[in-house]
């Protein structure tokens, strides 16, 4: 008897442990916060690069992101045209698409759009890398379209007054205007040889997002309202591009039954041995 | 199953005690999961001791357990019994599964909405005068400066406010300044959003450092105009 009633108390703080840890696993995962973010799906046979109108565009996951007008630091500005922004991407492993939708009811050759990433591991404000008094902050990575060259410029800022081009120029970058709505479509390799200013895009990895948006209408004395720092934008959000499927978590859930079932299979022989 | 009815009864009892009873005591809140897990686990061993402590009782108290487990004379339970063969290590192998695949959720991310702020800016008091001028002026300066965002109504719904994650703060909310001291507000306008402490996550922070533009004494006439204009009082020391 005494041989079984010790097998017995081990099967018992195995399994208090085994229940501990999915319950406390189910808690965790139920506390864990949803935060709004761009996922690229993986993508097989050609990326819509440079047409923001193709058809593939309508299979990404839209996400939208809400603008305000640039508050943090002067020339600030109150009121701002584009109110929120629709963000999809994809990915085929070596390149990366972003196509940036929003409404603007005038077609102007100074319109413009940004993404800004995070770059490196240090943080970064939202605000061009702003300097923080009490964090070391990290450079941001910012991409930038206009629509007089419907070109990209791949540029680099660490606080305001900081922006500039960068040597290599890694971005694409292609505009449509239709039905008062611009879309437009950004190209990049998801890694480039320059991690110090560019943002590198691994697969499975969430990174910080946020958008910029200049509506290049002009006010009644012929003056760009939206310009330089006077411009909409967004907090960071999230972006990620999806790693290959993995499934190495069938494999691990069958090793972890075939233990379950011989530890049953040992522990009844004990128990029927023992009596 | 008389040794093991009891304890079963008390498990249950217990759990449902622990869930929904107690949160409803007036003055109480709802467990964390982990903390009745722990108070669960302290409850069984309590109940182990107790049945072990004479022969007789450990051998009422595993005996059924033990032929349950063996199938000996258990008749009906015999389908229970292999329900249980075939649920634990599928309920074992789905639990792995969960806890190795790749988390679908982006990083969740706790920030400290009011953190310490610097030795510096803790205990000033306000150097000017709390008098209808002075007040009527920071509201000025308010309406100015803080209502794009923070809003007329001084309720954070500001028409600036909308893009911003975290959004401005609610000073009609009796969880934000109603909390704070004077000399906390001073230090959150001066320095703004970048002089926060890391638990703050300043990188998102839309907040401006308002050192750069306005003078300390308009800092300390707005924080007047805020008090008044959202109906709170400073937290002071007793």
């Amino acid at each position: 008897m005494k041989p079984a009633n010790l097998v017995m108390k081990r099967v018992l703080r195995g399994g208090s442990a085994a229940i501990v840890a999915m319950i406390i696993g189910g808690a965790s995962l139920s506390f864990a916060q949803e935060s709004v973010a761009v996922r690229a799906a993986i993508v097989t046979g050609g990326l819509p690069v440079d047409d923001p109108n193709a058809a593939a565009w309508s299979t990404a996951a839209p996400a939208t992101f809400p603008m305000s007008p640039q508050v943090h630091w002067p020339n600030r500005i109150q009121e701002v045209t584009v109110q929120d922004v629709i963000v999809r991407a994809m990915h085929d492993g070596k390149q990366v698409v972003f196509l940036l939708e929003y409404r603007d009811p005038t077609q102007d050759p100074d319109d413009g759009a940004a993404l800004e990433f995070m770059v490196g591991d240090k943080k970064a404000h939202f605000a061009h890398g702003q300097p923080m008094l009490q964090v070391e902050g990290g450079p941001v990575n910012i991409w930038f379209w206009k629509h007089k060259t419907d070109q990209a410029v791949d540029m680099t800022a660490k606080g305001f007054g900081t922006l500039k081009p960068q040597e290599h120029q890694d971005v694409k970058a292609k505009g449509a205007y239709a039905n008062g709505t611009w879309k437009i479509v950004f190209t990049r390799n998801l890694s480039t040889g320059h991690p110090d200013e560019d943002v590198q895009i691994t697969p499975g990895n969430f990174i910080n997002v946020a958008f910029a948006v200049w509506d290049g209408r002009k006010d009644g004395a012929g003056e760009l309202v939206e310009k330089g720092s006077q411009k909409a934008v967004s907090s960071w959000w999230y972006f990620r591009a999806d790693a290959p499927p993995d499934y190495s978590g069938y494999m691990y859930a069958a090793i972890a039954v075939t233990l379950a079932l011989g530890f049953q299979f040992v522990l009844i022989r004990k128990l029927k041995k023992g009596q | 199953m008389g040794a093991l009815g009891k304890p079963i009864i008390l498990m249950v009892a217990m759990y449902v005690f622990l869930k929904f009873v107690l949160p409803n005591i007036p003055g109480s809140a709802p467990l964390p999961a982990s903390l009745i897990v722990l108070y669960l686990l302290l409850t069984s061993a309590g109940i182990v001791i107790f049945e072990t402590v004479s022969k007789e009782s450990k051998d009422a108290f595993w005996g059924p357990m033990q032929r349950f487990l063996t199938g000996e004379n258990i008749g009906g339970m015999q389908a229970i019994r292999y329900g249980v063969f075939i649920l634990f290590p599928l309920l074992v192998g789905w639990q792995t599964y969960g806890s190795t695949a790749a988390s679908d959720v982006p990083p969740s991310e706790s920030r400290t909405i009011h953190p310490a702020p610097p030795g510096e800016y803790t205990g000033l008091s306000n150097p000017v005068q709390k008098t209808p001028e002075n007040i009527m002026q920071g509201k000025g300066f308010y309406a100015a400066f803080c209502s794009p965002c923070h809003g007329a109504n001084f309720d954070g719904k500001g028409p600036a406010a909308r893009g911003f994650n975290p959004p401005p703060a609610n000073f009609a909310d009796p969880t934000t300044i109603a909390m704070l001291q004077e000399s906390y507000l001073f230090w959150r306008i001066k320095k703004g959003g970048v002089g926060l402490p890391i638990e703050g996550a300043p990188w998102k922070s839309a907040m401006p450092r308002w050192e750069v533009e306005l003078p300390d004494e308009w800092i300390w006439k707005i924080i007047l105009g805020e008090y008044d204009g959202a109906h709170q009082s400073p937290r002071t020391w007793e």
